[in-house]
């Protein structure tokens, strides 16, 4: 398998080889490489490649890992319709 | 280190005034506590438009900036997905439609073109709306574009005029000389020489005023966005509820009835397409300090006002929320100015949300203040010192 061949974020299709040019180039943070080629910015959030996108950032950089979270997750905690979040009746209506 | 001009702060405002400033062949360097467009610029919506602004300067340099980004999409080397799609304004009641003309003619004879739509027009334009809407304006000037995106285009081209960045470096003292004038920026890095610097620093312009003494009265204010997974078309282009200018200016003297939690949350319908097929679905304005965190309620009423635009949406997902603050001033101007009382020190600041439609004429302006050319745009009411005449009368 090539790093062109191997898809790191599927929800957005992002190859390992992208992400690794990305950070090359740019000498980016997580952040960074995410703005630049949506790696983690699809259906899932990045809940499933942002360790591997993290993984890749700090080898590459030679910096560390921190303990703290890199890419962050939002609210809501999977994906929920508009009819869900915003519909029903509210208490504070009269 | 030694620079001509420091611009502090890797917005969108700071990206443009550094590009500007680089081309003019000024020694710049822009200074940045954390990475290019990591606040307010990364966490906003995506357009530049003039049906959002007040008619006369504010109009006049949002059109003016549309005009600038048109002409960078074509030099920049770095594709930044600007397109002009135009916008859609859309009245719910009869009233509104009455307000709506009355703003479009004015700015018709400003010489802008807005274009009153009648219902059916409106659904021809764009069928997915409610079928009971009264009508709206179509403004085809108005356009999108990647905001982080622009903001890599900017240090990318300014690069090659020699711009020094300086990410993860936080501003924190300003050093003055004789007569107060500006002589080093001391960062938690290291200290760098220069005589001028431009405060691009937004919402967290008045931090860096107070080390040079001035108090600059901007106050953040809180927006959230919806984000929605990639989807068929929903809308060709930005689509807003006239209720948005009322949620913006607080001088328009007219009530929507609405639920309490979107009035209470001065929430107003906005949705615009995005390149990568989600759409971006807001809005709402609050004062909450520098709190960015994605609230349930204002999640619920953003959800409720936009179904009732576009009923469509009751079965598509929202796959992610976030929130950013914009640098709000009380007379909804940017300020983009000297400080007479401390040479060599200038603000651009102050964009609330226009920082995206702004910036590249911002960026000029503030160039041509330095240079002491003659701006594009008489810029008086843009000055600093505003607030302070505010003061004293």
């Amino acid at each position: 398998m090539t790093a062109e061949k191997t898809i790191v974020c599927r929800c957005e299709e992002v190859t390992l080889g992208t992400i690794q040019d990305t950070v090359q180039t740019y000498c980016c943070s997580s952040r960074e490489v995410k703005l630049r080629t949506r790696a983690g910015m699809g259906y899932c959030g990045g809940r499933t490649c942002r360790h591997v996108i993290d993984r890749v950032v700090a080898e590459i950089t030679k910096e560390p890992i921190k303990d703290e979270v890199q890419l962050s997750y939002r609210s809501p905690i999977r994906p929920a319709t508009f009819a869900v979040l915003g519909g029903g009746k509210h208490d504070n209506e009269s | 280190m030694n620079f001509d001009i420091i611009v502090i702060g890797a917005g969108i405002i700071g990206c443009s005034t550094a590009y500007y400033l680089s081309k003019a062949g000024y020694k710049v360097g822009l200074v940045e506590k954390g990475d290019i467009a990591s606040g307010t610029s990364s966490r906003c919506d995506a357009v530049a438009l003039i049906s959002d602004k007040k008619p006369g300067i504010d109009t006049d340099i949002g059109y003016k900036s549309i005009q600038m980004y048109k002409e960078l999409a074509k030099e920049l080397s770095f594709d930044f997905q600007f397109s002009s799609r135009g916008s859609l304004y859309v009245c719910e009641t009869e009233q509104e439609l009455e307000i709506a003309i009355g703003y479009a003619a004015q700015q018709r004879s400003d010489g802008y073109r807005m274009q009153i739509v009648d219902q059916k027009e409106l659904l021809e334009i764009e069928p997915k709306l409610a079928k009971d809407l009264m009508g709206g304006i179509w403004t085809e000037v108005d356009s999108t574009m990647n905001p982080y995106l622009v903001c890599y285009a900017f240090i990318e081209e300014a690069k090659k005029y020699g711009l020094k960045l300086f990410t993860n470096h936080e501003v924190r003292e300003i050093d003055r000389g004789v007569h107060g004038r500006i002589e080093k920026v001391i960062t938690d890095k290291g200290i760098i020489r220069t005589e001028r610097i431009v405060n691009c620093a937004g919402v967290w312009a008045s931090q860096i005023g107070d080390m040079v003494g001035i108090d600059i009265p901007i106050r953040p204010r809180k927006g959230m966005i919806l984000v929605t997974e990639k989807t068929d078309r929903i809308v060709n282009q930005k689509v807003h509820e006239f209720g948005y200018m009322l949620s913006k200016f607080e001088d328009i003297n007219y009530k929507r009835n609405v639920s309490k939690l979107v009035e209470n949350h001065n929430i107003a319908f906005t949705i615009e397409p995005t390149d990568a097929d989600n759409y971006l679905v807001g809005g709402h304005r609050a004062f909450n300090g520098y709190d960015i965190r994605s609230e349930n309620q204002v999640i619920r009423g953003i959800a409720e006002r936009a179904m009732r635009f576009l009923p469509v949406l009751k079965d598509v997902s929202c796959i992610r929320t976030y929130a950013g603050i914009r640098p709000w001033v009380i007379d909804h101007l940017p300020i983009v100015s000297e400080v007479e009382e401390v040479p060599g020190f200038y603000i651009a600041s102050g964009h609330e949300g226009d920082g995206i439609s702004m910036a590249p004429i911002t960026g000029k302006m503030i160039t041509q203040l330095i240079s002491g050319e003659k701006t594009d745009f008489d810029i008086s009411r843009l000055r600093f010192s505003r607030y302070k005449e505010a003061i004293i009368s």
